[in-house]
């Protein structure tokens, strides 16, 4: 149902601001998430030391990205993970069919990866025959449910347990009940026969460490532990902006990801993954296989204003602190990264031309840049986006620059301003109805005055202006 | 076939940083990590009402605390007979309980076997490292963790020095001994001392309280794929692990 594309945000956007279930369940879920925040970021007394610590060490990473993106590699090799490139989408999907492929992988369990959400890796592994089982809650909900992750942490945050308990009684044969502890079992007892039948694990990676060659997985559930633990394969999916320099690093990440996110002060799990395992009958994978990915990374690394997209850690406060988002949910945006971060990331990876309405999505009221735990200028960036657009459109727009000249040429001939303002007085009472400027069948007003007024109504332009009440009245006192 | 190509994605991929790092850089000054403000030391539960307290309290005291706020259980012991005690406590309640536990798998930490085998509680099953198939039918997992984090309530399991990877996971009840004095302050210090040598452990896992969902209508769920009740007992008598 919700396969909505970023072409049709507008669309998007006025059918969820229709749905009253979903406006309500985004209301609760942002504030809680908000309040947990602010309280988890005050527990400590050096929020900001933090975060602008953080955001000099992805800055340092990212400026010498091709160094540390080695040394991370050439360390994990020594303890005999396997590394695979992909510079895009399809051929990151080829490289993980390729492996079910020699590990003769019927049924693959999955961890939550907004990397393989953009990937679309679910699709390709189904269309080779392979079995995919989301085992995160939230995302096996919306496997069953057909449907896409509509927050990046909170992936089913739009369903009511109403609706999860009869998703659960249709497609499980469960109960019905709408007892969430209830819900919860049942997902447990039916996933754990699918940790113990699966051949291949595939999770997603929070930070890979350069120095020496960790992948850290962070989670609250336990099943990226067992993903990670019980298939004698393990498939990390990475995208190559998650580096880290040193391993005393994690300390400041694993301050802010989990109070920026669930606002935890640390969540329940954290995975640290260095090479395979030594003795070969221990516990865990015999095989661990990273798939590094580019799809469209490297590109941002051109201007320092784009750079700083890929410090994100995907946290998910920024979609929790923004107005646009508390209103419309994830899905509206029609893209794998929703919310303030998505209307920037999204257009940099799938290009301008299809996500020009996704820079446009905020009010760019400054909540995002105020919550980022790596203090990225979100506004800033949608401003440049917003920029680009406009130039790479400019031969559509033809009458939209004139009109603009021509307003800048009045604009900055005090007599001919006054006249025109004079002018607009008279010709307003052509629009205005019960003294506001409403678009209405009576007087309708035409494209593309129409996008001022189709929304909200416009207050008329007083009957005297300032200069006029001035000069009357107040300079004589 | 798979190998060249991989070498070619490679080189294509680090070309493209390489080329899209040359442009534009020059704006940018190059941060010296060296030269970065030292974050201070963290001080935790700096509440108006129990910051004094904080100050003054152990690091057991403080991982007690931390752990009971995440939803654990914590018992303290000074002795072997009371490390004994404490599972035999910990035993009979749940077995007044829905998880009514039959079969207890334990890890093969040294001397931790037993102890179990003290504990005056009758159950069905003691096995030490169950194959991952058969770890599914136990109830309770006992392992020791070779080390805690106080300011964060926090277990350290390094998984290549003890078989716990999977019994501290699966079995719904994780029951967990560490030594007083490997609980370290900070998380910080944790993770200098995991890195002491240069290298790091093939796998070592955090853990922090119970296993926890809010993925249901951010109703908090405790218990989903790992265990739902964790218990440590902090031993400040002989150490049982040694490092």
């Amino acid at each position: 149902m919700n396969h909505l594309t970023a072409e049709t945000f507008d669309e998007n956007a006025k059918a969820a601001l229709t749905d009253t279930h979903l406006r309500g369940a985004l209301r609760n879920a942002t504030s809680l998430f908000g309040e947990r925040r602010r309280e988890a970021a005050a527990s400590l007394n050096n929020w900001e030391d933090l975060r602008t610590q953080a955001r000099a060490i992805k800055d340092e990473t990212l400026s010498h990205l091709d160094k540390y993106l080695e040394q991370f590699v050439s360390k994990a090799e020594a303890r005999g993970v396997h590394f695979h490139w992909a510079e895009n989408a399809a051929a990151a999907n080829e490289i993980i069919c390729g492996l079910t492929a020699k590990y003769a992988a019927s049924t693959v369990v999955k961890s939550k990866s907004m990397t393989t959400e953009e990937t679309h890796l679910n699709d390709a592994l189904e269309s080779a025959g392979v079995q995919v089982v989301e085992t995160d809650l939230g995302e096996y909900i919306i496997q069953l449910a057909h449907e896409t992750p509509s927050h990046i942490i909170a992936p089913a945050i739009h369903k009511t347990k109403g609706q999860i308990a009869e998703l659960f009684t249709s497609e499980l044969g469960s109960a019905p009940t709408d007892d969430v502890a209830e819900l919860t079992r049942t997902a447990r007892e039916t996933l754990r026969d699918r940790f113990a039948a699966a051949d291949i694990g595939i999770s997603g990676v929070n930070f890979g460490i350069a120095e020496t060659g960790t992948i850290l997985i962070v989670e609250n559930e336990g099943n990226i532990r067992l993903t990670t633990s019980l298939p004698r394969v393990h498939i990390a999916v990475m995208g190559i902006e998650k580096v880290i320099p040193r391993f005393a690093d994690v300390d400041v990440f694993l301050k802010l990801l989990p109070r920026s996110g669930t606002g935890q002060r640390l969540t329940a799990y954290q995975s640290f993954i260095t090479g395979i395992k030594s003795n070969r009958e221990d516990e865990g994978p015999d095989e661990v296989h990273v798939v590094l990915l580019d799809n469209g990374r490297s590109r941002m690394l051109a201007q320092p204003i784009t750079r700083q997209s890929l410090a994100c850690i995907r946290c998910g406060a920024c979609l929790n602190a923004c107005p646009v988002y508390q209103q419309i949910g994830g899905h509206a945006y029609g893209s794998v990264y929703p919310g303030p971060i998505g209307a920037v990331i999204t257009p940099q990876l799938i290009g301008l031309e299809k996500a020009a309405k996704l820079p446009y999505a905020s009010s760019l009221c400054g909540a995002c840049r105020e919550v980022c735990p790596v203090k990225i200028d979100i506004p800033a960036l949608l401003l440049h986006l917003r920029a680009e657009i406009t130039e790479g459109a400019s031969k559509q727009r033809i009458g939209e620059r004139l009109a603009f000249s021509v307003w800048a040429w009045i604009m900055t001939r005090p007599r001919l301003y006054v006249l025109s303002a004079r002018l607009s007085r008279w010709l307003q009472w052509l629009f205005v109805r019960d003294g506001k400027i409403s678009d209405k069948p009576t007087t309708k007003i035409f494209s593309p005055l129409a996008a001022w007024t189709s929304g909200r109504d416009l207050r008329p332009l007083d009957d005297s202006s300032f200069r006029d009440r001035w000069k009357k009245e107040l300079s004589h006192r | 076939m798979i190998n060249s190509s991989n070498q070619t994605a490679r080189e294509a991929i680090l070309k493209s940083i390489r080329a899209h790092l040359g442009v534009g850089d020059s704006f940018e000054p190059r941060i010296n990590l060296r030269g970065l403000p030292v974050v201070n030391a963290v001080v935790h539960a700096q509440t108006s009402e129990n910051g004094a307290a904080a100050q003054s309290l152990s690091k057991v005291d403080v991982f007690k605390k931390q752990l009971e706020a995440v939803n654990g259980h914590c018992f303290i012991a000074h002795t072997e007979l009371q490390i004994v005690h404490a599972l035999t406590q910990i035993i009979t309640e749940l077995k007044g309980t829905e998880l009514n536990p039959k079969r207890v798998a334990v890890s093969d930490a040294s001397g931790l076997e037993r102890l179990v085998r003290l504990v005056a509680v009758e159950v069905e099953e003691v096995t030490v490292t169950p194959s991952p198939a058969d770890l599914f039918g136990f109830d309770i997992g006992i392992t020791t963790a070779q080390a805690a984090i106080a300011e964060t309530g926090t277990l350290v399991l390094d998984s290549s020095r003890e078989r716990h990877r999977l019994i501290s996971l699966v079995p719904p009840v994780h029951i967990a001994i560490v030594d007083a004095a490997n609980i370290y302050s900070t998380l910080a210090e944790t993770l200098s001392v995991l890195h002491r040598t240069g290298n790091v452990s093939p796998i070592v896992t955090f853990v922090t309280g119970p296993s926890r969902t809010a993925d249901i209508e951010l109703t908090l769920t405790i218990g989903v794929h790992g265990p739902q009740e964790l218990y440590v007992i902090v031993n400040e008598g002989q150490p049982l692990v040694v490092s």
